[in-house]
């Protein structure tokens, strides 16, 4: 049937009639809904484009579904719909401080074509065995599922709630591992250190046979300074912005120091010192210290907190031995020898590392000139998510997690 | 995979939809539009999908069903009345040489 074309009876230049408008709406209507449409398409086809083929949107894609796992402690569903298909695997390699403990946890799936290698991460979780730890398995299989490579590295000492300077080759050991496993590419491991596990990160970091492959080195609630934590120690106080703050470290941390420098006293001075600051144990008197070294009696007090004005004169009697091991165990000896940034992490409410260590870490780095970021938190207890966190602690905080999220995700783009 | 390939079949389909209320399509579709505009949207979203996976790895995947089925159904229209227009000329070509 042909159609007549409509043809006005007004005369050019007047006003259409009211009739004329409802025709005229759903003309409008239909432009606009469509423009919308156009739109909406035009936004979708650059969120797909950019999440999935540039390096940075695909970073933001990788972040976006890890920190929901990190900050709720367990593996949303679109990760693991979305994620590779993972594999956990133990093995043990040899380092020179003794036998490294490694837990990898890898996707199954072949590294996909672009960008043509997977990203590895070695991880120490710092004393203690943390290996089977929620939280810890949780982080390490996201990671996974989001393509990384996790290797998850502990050793004898650590297990013995120590440190020693010599399991920094354990890390370098995990690092070779890491770098020789099927689709990880050699350019693109880096090195996160939880709490004690920080020193090692760094030490291995500055090692000449890895330095210069390093690719990020991120810390979480660790130290940078082993005698300048020992002062905080015993002051049982921090100096923040100039203002001196109550604080209180928890008695595992004080326990690991007892540990560390316990092992350059005589045996006998070492084990009264562990066994004082053991939970349950019992301070030793006036009599039982007068029987020490002035070295030992000294860092007995730092470790107890029991003469906070005397804090300085207690640091000045440490043994040049006591001193040498601290330097060892500390990342400041070695930032300048660092080559890769450094991403640093800490709650501001720690009660085993105080947060100002990663303050100083920070300044450090910023006079070197160094690459690094410092974020600070409140969501977490140590290195922990904490529970029942409200709306806004998680508003205020996930942007920074996902910020060192994805500059730590950033390599594997 | 299955959940995957069913949430990147939704995609398409939506992306479809999205496309005909966009009007993309061309008139001569009509009221056709309804039925081919999704099934390119799906079609797109299916091989954006599985290409995704197979090359960026099936992480990827949803965010490339995404934006190739916007592709899709962008350009395949415009193709389809191009190769029309195109098969048209040639027959005319043919019936006056």
């Amino acid at each position: 049937m042909a159609r007549r074309k409509p043809v006005s009876a007004l005369p050019p230049g007047s006003a259409a009639p009211a009739v004329g408008l409802k025709t005229a709406r759903p003309a409008q209507h239909l432009r606009l809904s469509s423009g919308i449409a156009r739109a909406t398409l035009a936004l979708l086809f650059g969120v797909g484009f950019a999440l999935s083929v540039i390096p940075a949107g695909r970073t933001v894609a990788r972040a976006a579904l890890l920190l929901p796992a990190i900050v709720a402690a367990t593996q949303p569903a679109p990760l693991i719909l979305a994620g590779a298909p993972i594999r956990h695997t133990q093995l043990t390699i040899p380092s020179r401080g003794g036998t490294v403990y490694l837990d990898v946890y890898a996707p199954i799936t072949s590294p996909p074509p672009v960008p043509g290698a997977r990203e590895g991460v070695v991880m120490i979780s710092g004393v203690g065995d943390n290996r089977a730890v929620p939280q810890f398995v949780n982080l390490s299989e996201a990671l996974a599922r989001a393509g990384v490579v996790v290797m998850d590295m502990t050793t004898p000492t650590l297990l013995a709630y120590d440190l020693a300077p010599v399991d920094g080759d354990a890390v370098v050991q995990a690092f070779e591992r890491l770098a020789r496993w099927p689709g990880v590419g050699a350019d693109r491991i880096g090195i996160i250190g939880f709490s004690a596990g920080g020193p090692l990160a760094c030490l291995a970091a500055a090692d000449p046979r890895i330095r210069d492959r390093v690719a990020f080195v991120t810390l979480f609630g660790s130290y940078f300074k082993a005698s300048d934590l020992l002062r905080d120690f015993g002051r049982r106080a921090l100096v923040v912005d100039g203002h001196v703050q109550l604080w209180q470290p928890d008695e595992v941390s004080v326990q690991v120091l007892a540990n560390i420098i316990a092992g350059v006293l005589p045996s006998w001075e070492g084990a009264a010192i562990v066994n004082a600051v053991a939970p349950g144990g019992t301070p030793l008197t006036p009599a039982e210290l007068a029987w020490f070294s002035p070295a030992a009696a000294a860092a007995y007090h730092l470790l107890v907190g029991d003469e906070p004005a005397r804090v300085n004169t207690n640091l000045a009697a440490l043994s040049p031995q006591m001193r040498k091991l601290l330097a060892a165990l500390s990342p400041s000896t070695v930032v300048a020898r660092i080559r890769a940034p450094v991403y640093l992490l800490h709650d501001r409410n720690d009660h085993y590392v105080p947060f100002t260590e990663s303050e100083d870490f920070a300044a450090a780095l910023a006079r070197l000139g160094h690459p690094h970021d410092f974020v600070e938190f409140g969501i977490f207890q140590h290195v922990e998510v904490r529970s029942g966190l409200s709306v806004s602690q998680l508003l205020g905080d996930g942007p920074r997690l996902f910020r060192v999220l994805y500059e730590s995700l950033l390599v594997g783009g | 995979m299955l959940i995957l390939a069913l949430i990147w079949l939704a995609i398409g389909l939506l992306v479809g939809v999205l496309a005909t209320v966009a009007q993309l399509q061309p008139l001569s579709w009509g009221r056709r539009a309804w039925l081919m505009m999704p099934g390119i949207g799906v079609v797109g979203g299916q091989a954006g999908g599985w290409i995704g996976a197979l090359l960026l790895g099936r992480y990827f995947g949803t965010a490339t069903a995404l934006w190739f089925a916007v592709l899709l159904v962008t350009l395949t229209p415009r193709l389809i009345v191009w190769i029309n227009a195109r098969l048209r000329f040639t027959g005319t070509g043919n019936t006056a040489s």
